[in-house]
């Protein structure tokens, strides 16, 4: 559970966020045994640089609080989409919160729409998705890869999110989203390899009254070819974007100031005895890292206006 | 969901080509104006929004820039609107543009003639091919360049609207495009940031302070938290009567508009601390721009009650309502300020720092908060604040970089302009206070 609404104690089989350090989060379930690889039931025991947790022990704690660990400690807090992208474990490259948002913003995504998303992917998307309609809407995300589409919907019953959500293993591309889901979207989401492909699907897909579409990808050409299908087939609005966030790191620096006035007095004798120290300056200040993420993807965003003919 | 109809008294979004306005249909011979163009909006009741529109010019005044138009709107198909280069046939194109030479005799029409022109024509296709047929150098640019001049034209004389139903998207667009202070410099990234790091949505009790976005940051994060859910919304506000423009726009079932409940900041804060319901006392108000003298009268309207922009023009309509509104609304925002919120989100034109230290033990542990502000310097001091406080962790300082692309066979590039300024966004998430006691 623990993904489906706030909570303020940990519950048994939560997921929970073990928060070390703004560089170090790890996903813990809060279960207390678990089985280790010979299948036998052992102890929950999670080991962090600062020494190990007994997960039994996080057990109806509150979110929020700190936990002990053998060598120092940590905070315990309640998973969320964003907290959960940066600790879900990696079964594609994934999108962050700040193309993620976009995606929501422009699709317009609110309880009660019905969405189409492929690829599943690790499924980062997936969660911003669900929260975003949940609990009257429905997400309905295909992955043509067997063992992600199981992943996935294992991950969405954990989380307590499967009765929002129908994961499919199919290929969209050359199958399309089914027949049943013919005129039911609100809006669709593809982050494909050849979204051009899986464009006419989308347009099938979306209600007869008209809807979002949105394609993310990494390459221009992708881009082009994606809104060249768009375009054939009566989409409006098409735009395309980039966002990029960026950190800024703050800091307090205290700067020295340096006298050069004396120089230009010659020197004198007592000049060692009155010396003066030296000035410093304190500034609270912001910069951005070293290296900065500087593309991530192309988002192309359309409309389906309302009452076109689709066959 | 069925497209709905126009309705009096809803807030529309007209667009013609790129162009969009939103706009208030209030009665049955409101007008609306399009540059010069002033449209007659009686044709649209009734009718499901999505609908285009043709303007018919009715009569046209001579105006001290060109002529007035006044329009009646007549209901059209999607079919008459048809790329006008298959309108007009256009086969020839040139190689380059070596021949041409701007010495403005490229067109023959004069100025006075395509104003005529324009009074005869209903169609700017016509007028458009009237303006190809008599341009001297029309064929001998190159494709791309022809097909600029048209674009250029069209949206000149282009005679479509159509209507659309406000959302979230379409107003965050318009009230940034018009004035971007209209809604605190909040950009279109940024909005959508506020929404996902402060987790709103349908379940859940949300703690939002702002001072003057036109009602788009309430209405983003009402539309979040969505019809027929449990989840409720209270926003502080420091002036008489919140900015509701866009909440109104939006057009909400009124259980879900009732889930927003509109608070003033000093009263709410009083009445939690002391138990008394008090109305705010003139000179309290650290809204920035309305100097109104408060009283009883221009306390927070309701949800369904459209609310001026200008508090002023409300005053007099006020006193006939039941003083207890308000005291109500506080008393349910008191309820919900004890039992503790979920997230906290500001965009504050006064100093955070004070109001966040106001706010902040109203929310539960391990939730997200998230405050805006245009100004870096502002944010770095709070982070400074609340990083020594120990009370949140996880803090980051954001910004963004936001690029629009024309993406077109053989002619994809960044858009020229783009927007400079993101704002800042310091989130962060709340610890348990109750280490602090053990330690």
């Amino acid at each position: 559970m623990s993904f489906l609404k706030p909570q303020t104690h940990i519950e048994k089989g939560d997921i929970v966020i073990l928060y070390l350090s703004v560089n170090s989060m790890h996903a813990i379930e809060a279960v207390p045994t678990i089985l280790n690889k010979k299948g036998e039931t052992i102890p929950h025991i999670f080991q962090t640089p600062y020494g190990s947790l007994k997960v039994e022990s996080i057990i109806g704690v509150k979110y929020g609080s700190r936990v002990e660990l053998s060598k120092g400690w940590a905070h315990v807090l309640q998973p969320n989409p964003e907290l959960w992208t940066q600790t879900l474990p990696h079964r594609t490259q994934i999108i962050y919160t700040p193309d993620i948002s976009m995606i929501l913003h422009q699709l317009e995504v609110r309880p009660g729409a019905v969405v189409v998303e492929s690829g599943t992917g690790s499924g980062s998307l997936s969660h911003f998705f669900l929260r975003a309609l949940k609990p009257t809407g429905h997400l309905h995300t295909f992955d043509f890869h067997d063992l992600r589409a199981t992943q996935a919907r294992d991950e969405f019953r954990k989380h307590g999110l499967e009765s929002f959500v129908t994961v499919y293993h199919r290929d969209v591309c050359n199958l399309g989203f089914t027949s049943e889901l013919d005129g039911r979207a609100d809006a669709v989401f593809l982050d494909l390899p050849a979204p051009d492909l899986a464009v006419p699907h989308a347009f099938k897909a979306l209600k007869l009254s008209g809807g979002r579409f949105c394609s993310f990808s990494p390459c221009i050409e992708q881009s082009q070819r994606c809104i060249n299908a768009l375009s054939k087939l009566g989409f409006n609005e098409i735009c395309s974007m980039e966002v990029l966030q960026q950190e800024n790191v703050v800091k307090t620096r205290t700067v020295p100031v340096i006298d050069l006035e004396f120089l230009k007095q010659p020197k004198s004798s007592s000049s060692e005895a009155t010396k003066t120290p030296k000035e410093l300056k304190k500034y609270l200040t912001s910069s951005n890292p070293q290296v900065l993420p500087g593309h991530t993807g192309f988002l192309t965003f359309a409309t389906l206006p309302p009452n076109i003919a689709k066959t | 969901m069925a497209t709905p109809n126009i309705q009096l008294g809803d807030y529309i979004i007209i667009q013609r080509q790129k162009y969009t306005k939103l706009q208030k249909f209030g009665n049955i011979d409101a007008t609306a104006q399009l540059g010069k163009e002033q449209l007659e909006l009686n044709a649209l009741l009734d009718q499901p929004y999505g609908s285009t529109f043709k303007m018919c010019v009715k009569e046209s005044k001579a105006g001290k820039r060109g002529a007035q138009r006044q329009h009646t709107l007549k209901l059209c198909s999607e079919t008459e609107l048809r790329d006008i280069r298959a309108v007009l046939g256009i086969s020839s194109s040139g190689e380059d543009n070596r021949d041409i030479c701007d010495n403005g005799e490229a067109q023959a029409l004069k100025s006075e003639d395509i104003e005529q022109l324009r009074e005869e024509c209903n169609e700017s296709s016509k007028i458009i091919e009237k303006l190809v047929e008599n341009s001297k150098t029309f064929h001998t640019r190159t494709e791309y360049s022809q097909e600029k001049y048209l674009k250029k034209k069209e949206k000149k004389y282009f005679e479509f609207v159509q209507i659309r139903l406000p959302s979230i998207r379409l107003m965050a667009d318009i009230f940034y495009r018009q004035d971007a202070e209209k809604v605190m410099g909040i950009r279109v990234d940024t909005l959508s940031q506020i929404i996902s790091y402060s987790g709103v949505c349908g379940f859940g009790n949300y703690l939002l302070y702002e001072s003057g976005t036109n009602g788009l940051l309430p209405a983003a994060m009402l539309n979040s938290i969505g019809a027929a859910t449990e989840a409720t919304l209270v926003h502080m506000h420091p002036g008489n009567v919140p900015q509701k423009q866009a909440l109104l726009a939006l057009k909400l079932p009124l259980e879900q508009q009732q889930r927003c409940i509109s608070v003033n900041l000093y009263s709410v804060l009083r009445e939690f601390y002391q138990g008394e319901a008090l109305p705010p006392i003139a000179g309290e108000s650290s809204s920035l721009e309305d100097a109104v003298p408060e009283s009883l009268a221009t306390e927070p309207n309701s949800p369904t009650e459209p609310t001026s922009k200008k508090p002023k023009l409300d005053e007099s309509e006020c006193t006939n309502r039941s003083p207890l509104r308000w005291q109500l609304e506080n008393k349910r925002a008191c309820a919900l300020m004890h039992a503790k919120f979920d997230c906290l989100v500001m965009a504050a034109k006064e100093h955070p720092s004070s109001i966040l230290q106001a706010l902040l033990p109203l929310l539960n542990s391990s939730r997200p908060i998230v405050i805006f502000s245009t100004c870096k310097e502002l944010l770095l001091e709070t982070y400074m604040e609340l990083k020594t406080s120990g009370k949140v962790t996880n803090l980051h300082l954001t910004s963004n970089w936001m690029r629009m692309y024309q993406i077109l066979p053989n002619r994809t590039h960044p858009e020229v302009n783009m927007s400079g300024n993101s704002g800042y966004l310091l989130t962060g998430y709340t610890l348990s206070s109750a280490e602090k006691t053990q330690e």
